[in-house]
């Protein structure tokens, strides 16, 4: 009996520490070291860009493509050139989709399908225009 | 804390603020603050064009034209497309004048109309005009249902008919929306010409403002005999022909 106490309470811990992994795994190259360095990017805070970060994109979208307005606010780009990671080994970058990437780690939670990626570029192309 | 003013300091501030006022009424602050135009929305004073000297183009310019979009905005590699399904958004044309047998090529693509029959058509606004006068597709908004395509009198759109990835980053594409010249928009935007002129070195194809007295193309419509394709359509296209 205690042996099955006690390796139910091994296999709890353990759950909790697996979920507890130092730093975000997916955040992305770029937002991983301005995460590092100390410094803030989303100012309004996390849970303001978590929230409204549709909204952001739907309306930067029609300001840019129909009123050709090019500031970096809400640009989807930018997203991307932040939160994706890059392969180790081959130096090549994820798309922000793929799966447990920056973009479907919460999408898949909670079961919303985007469809941003069909058109848009997945990864950043660094040195190009 | 209270501190009551008297009339020596409320003169003093009084004339400071006359002072603020008159510089921005001069009109130097508000030009400056106008500058970045990629912060405002553009607006209808710019109407942008190009004017295209089939006389100075030689064919291996055209290619070459149709080479610089394809690199610029990432179409022509489509592998499962075959024949017409293949976007094409500029493409070499030969039209021959059959009473002379005189053969012209000119490149065709979007003519950016003031008048556009695929915005006309479209059932859900995604065919649009900006407000300079560069015919887009809102391809959130697009359903693919090709109306467009079937109003355009120059067959200047398509069809993506296969899933893309690997797209520009500056030029989103993907299937199951219509797509066209879109006059380089975000080279213009930064204040540079679209890929196709830029390829060309000579004054053959020119870009510009319409509006603009001052601006090239302007001045060169003003000298030289031009032509807009299908004129007999009243579209007002944005892309004039000199030479055909």
């Amino acid at each position: 009996m205690y042996r099955l106490v006690t390796v139910l309470m091994v296999l709890l811990v353990g759950n909790v520490f697996a979920h507890g992994h130092p730093g975000h795994p997916n955040l992305g190259e770029e937002a991983s070291s301005i995460k590092a360095s100390g410094k803030i990017f989303h100012t309004d805070g996390l849970s303001v860009i978590r929230m409204m970060h549709p909204e952001f994109l739907n309306h930067k979208r029609d300001k840019t493509l129909r009123e050709g307005v090019r500031t970096k606010e809400g640009s989807l780009k930018g997203c991307v050139n932040c939160h994706a990671n890059k392969d180790k080994k081959t130096n090549q970058y994820y798309s922000v989709n793929d799966k447990d990437q920056f973009c479907s780690t919460c999408h898949q939670k909670v079961s919303v399908s985007v469809d941003c990626f069909s058109c848009h570029r997945t990864t950043p192309r660094k040195g190009t225009k | 804390m209270s501190k009551t003013l008297n009339r020596r300091d409320f003169i003093k501030t009084s004339s400071a603020t006359a002072v603020g006022v008159a510089t921005i009424a001069s009109g130097i602050t508000l030009t400056t603050f106008a500058a970045n135009a990629n912060e405002n929305p553009v607006t209808n004073a710019k109407r942008w064009g190009m004017l295209i000297d089939t006389n100075k183009l030689t064919e291996v310019e055209i290619d070459g034209m149709v080479s610089a979009c394809q690199q610029e905005n990432g179409w022509g590699g489509e592998v499962h497309s075959t024949g017409d399904q293949k976007p094409t958004w500029v493409k070499k044309l030969k039209v021959k004048d059959k009473a002379t047998g005189r053969i012209t090529s000119l490149p065709l693509m979007c003519q950016h109309c003031e008048e556009p029959p695929c915005v006309d058509v479209c059932p859900t606004n995604a065919s649009m005009k900006r407000e300079d006068g560069i015919v887009l597709v809102d391809k959130h908004l697009c359903i693919g249902c090709r109306y467009c395509m079937m109003a355009c009198p120059y067959d200047a759109r398509s069809f993506v008919h296969e899933d893309l990835t690997d797209q520009r980053e500056h030029m989103p594409r993907g299937k199951g929306t219509v797509e066209s010249c879109t006059l380089c928009v975000h080279r213009v935007d930064k204040g540079e010409t679209p890929a196709c002129a830029a390829s060309v070195n000579s004054d053959a194809v020119i870009f510009g403002d319409l509006y603009d007295a001052t601006s090239k193309i302007n001045q060169t419509l003003k000298k030289v005999q031009s032509t807009q394709i299908r004129a007999d359509l009243n579209l007002n296209t944005g892309v004039r022909y000199s030479g055909i």
